[in-house]
């Protein structure tokens, strides 16, 4: 268990023109689970290498513990990684796999073999201790490649994706297992994804990387809730947060925007004081589906409240909620609805929009301007 | 995967089948010919044709093929000449494969700047003709004192062997997936450990294809063995080629065989032994982890 420090990380491949990384700064917390989230290329595996030494850094520092790792040797850093392919060592047994770290470091033989027991036993391995990795499931190898890294108890643990080789099912059992793993040991944790809903479940905080950018830091709640830029808003989330774009109409002390349907029904959505500077000018509202709902009684009397009739297009029943498909001023818009409340696609209904979670952004920018 | 079903016998299989029978038969006959031939007595080439058995079974002919017949002006046999091709061979294909098995290692898990390059150059080696380096070799191995003995042409085999045994197992090592080297790394392993613990082991298949194509290229060296060998550390292939030469009135053709046959037995036990693993290292590329 360790606090991580990374300050002002930047790195250049080779002659590569452009950067990996821009600049990278994160406090990781002793004992915290900190996802690093993006699309794939985003630099996310880059950092999680220059994190464990595998790959140097062009500019800035790492610091575990206060103590500057930044040209360390990897076995100096005393991190432990799971990776994407397990990375299992296909000569050696489960033991060995898990043992060999341990023998590395000159564990006496009768402590290596504790450790492993402790290990196999948490992770309910112990049957498969003499096989050979290639004799495993998916998912056991999974388990293996995690006891590897809780083997050496070191103070950093990285995940590399560890959970997109296994199928759906396997995928919801590990992660629920991760986190009750870490609740456990209280390690900490830098687990990379690309994978939103993995991101949201595991994460104590999330960090959102794009094109080697830190675009947002925050706990789950946070990044969902207050999207700092347009990209995170709708990278988070799923279906995505959708950006209808509006004229900020009205007069101060009672901004409103006007809201079209498909089939010309008006109506006015009330808006923030904040955006007064932006009157008359277009913006984009960004609106996440569970906002978007059938009128709901106890919501009805709030001023943040507004309903129109909107035609339905399509509907994909999820079981917990009817997700519809909704077009308002000329873009597709997703709402989320009660099953029991029936709508037909094709027809006209009534929808209720709840704007006290809706976030604002200048038309074509990334940038809140409401925040 | 096996069929249950048993294909029909169509005309075309029919066709595929005989060319194949055909082709067998083409390599085979040569090899009958000389062993039978080897069996013979003189008096039974004399009397009998080309294909017919022998009269008699006789080892006389092996038997002065590896101890008494002449080769040039001493008449010891070839077993001198055996002795010095095994202990030309062994040490050199333990030595080129071991460097390649290293240089494999460093140019596909330890890429360094121009490692490309470096590999792109040492390939050109695969492709110069044995001719083009014998003038400079010689004088290189006089200069080291090495000229006409067996450690001199170790080297110049190991030199030669590096190349391809080098693009052998880089290829190899290329499909090991990269992350076991870094699982390794944060495991604490080093540049030794990780190649002994975790390459090695898996490179059984490699070291066979290896073994068979350096022993086969070596053992049946001609050239290097005439040019830069001589009197007491010249290989079975030029022994062979000098009792074939000497004529001391009647050709012996069995004892003739029987040379070859003693020639050619190390490389046909070697790819008896190891061959198992030649076609399954040619085709292995990669390593499921």
């Amino acid at each position: 268990m360790a606090q991580l420090q990374l300050k002002g990380i930047r790195k250049t491949y080779g002659n590569a023109a452009q950067e990996t990384l821009k600049g990278i700064d994160i406090n990781i917390e002793s004992g915290e689970f900190l996802i690093l989230v993006g699309p794939s290329g985003c630099g996310k595996s880059t950092l999680m290498n220059s994190i464990a030494g595998l790959e140097s850094i062009t500019e800035g520092g790492i610091y575990i513990d206060g103590e500057d790792v930044t040209h360390a040797e990897p076995k100096d850093r005393d991190i432990a990684m799971v990776f994407q392919s397990y990375a299992l060592y296909p000569t050696m047994t489960v033991r060995e796999n898990i043992a060999f770290g341990l023998k590395i470091r000159r564990m006496p033989k009768n402590e290596i073999e504790t450790e492993v027991q402790r290990v196999a036993k948490l992770l309910q391995i112990e049957p498969l201790l003499d096989r050979k990795p290639a004799k495993l499931s998916g998912g056991q190898q999974q388990r293996v490649a995690m006891g590897r890294a809780l083997a050496r108890r070191p103070k950093i643990y990285l995940f590399d994706e560890p959970l997109s080789n296994l199928d759906a099912k396997l995928r919801v059992e590990m992660r629920t297992e991760i986190k009750r793993l870490h609740q456990r040991l209280g390690t900490t944790i830098v687990y990379v994804t690309h994978d939103q809903i993995e991101a949201m479940t595991l994460a104590d905080r999330i960090a959102v990387i794009k094109d080697g950018e830190l675009l947002q830091l925050g706990t789950p709640k946070e990044v969902y809730e207050s999207p700092a830029t347009r990209y995170v808003a709708s990278f988070i989330g799923s279906p995505a947060m959708s950006f209808i774009p509006l004229q900020v109409e009205g007069e101060a002390g009672n901004l409103r925007g006007r809201l079209k349907s498909a089939d010309g029904d008006e109506m006015f959505v009330p808006l923030p004081e904040k955006l007064s500077a932006w009157h008359g000018r277009e913006i984009h509202l960004g609106i996440r589906p569970e906002h978007i709902t059938q009128p709901l009684a106890h919501k009805q009397d709030q001023a943040t409240i507004a309903s129109g009739i909107f035609r339905i297009e399509v509907t994909e029943p999820t079981g917990p909620d009817v997700m519809a498909l909704t077009h308002i001023n000329g873009t597709e818009v997703h709402c989320r609805l009660d099953p029991d409340h029936t709508v037909a696609p094709g027809q006209p209904a009534e929808l209720m929009i709840d704007m006290s979670r809706a976030v604002f952004f200048e038309a074509g920018q990334e940038a809140r301007i409401d925040a | 995967m096996l069929d249950s079903t048993r294909k029909a016998l169509t005309p075309s299989r029919v066709l595929v089948y005989a060319t194949l029978l055909l082709a067998c038969l083409v390599y085979l006959i040569p090899v009958f010919v000389m062993l039978i031939t080897s069996f013979k007595t003189t008096g039974d080439i004399r009397t009998g044709n080309l294909m017919s058995m022998p009269e008699s079974w006789s080892l006389e002919a092996w038997s002065k093929a590896w101890s008494s017949a002449c080769t040039g002006v001493e008449c010891n046999g070839v077993n001198g000449f055996f002795w010095n091709s095994l202990k030309m061979t062994i040490p050199a294909v333990l030595i080129s494969t071991g460097l390649g098995a290293i240089n494999g290692y460093v140019l596909s898990k330890w890429r360094f700047r121009g490692s490309d390059l470096f590999f792109s150059m040492l390939l050109f080696g695969c492709f110069i003709p044995f001719q083009v380096v014998l003038l400079p070799m010689a004088s290189t191995l006089g200069k080291l004192g090495l000229a006409n003995t067996t450690p001199g042409l170790v080297l110049v085999h190991v030199v030669y062997g590096v190349a391809f045994t080098t693009l052998f197992f880089r290829n190899f090592y290329v499909g090991v997936p990269d992350a076991l080297v870094k699982a390794a790394r944060l495991d604490g392993a080093g540049f030794v450990t990780i190649f002994v613990r975790i390459m090695l082991p898996l490179s059984t298949p490699i070291f066979m294809v290896c073994f068979i194509w350096q022993f086969t290229q070596i053992w049946n060296d001609f050239l290097f063995g005439v040019v830069f060998a001589s009197g007491d550390s010249q290989p079975i292939t030029v022994g062979l080629n000098n009792l074939v030469n000497t004529s001391t009135g009647v050709k012996e053709y069995n004892v003739d065989m029987a040379a070859a046959m003693i020639a050619a037995l190390p490389t046909l036990l070697v790819y008896i032994l190891a061959g198992k693993y030649f076609i399954r290292g040619l085709t292995s590329g990669s390593v499921k982890g």
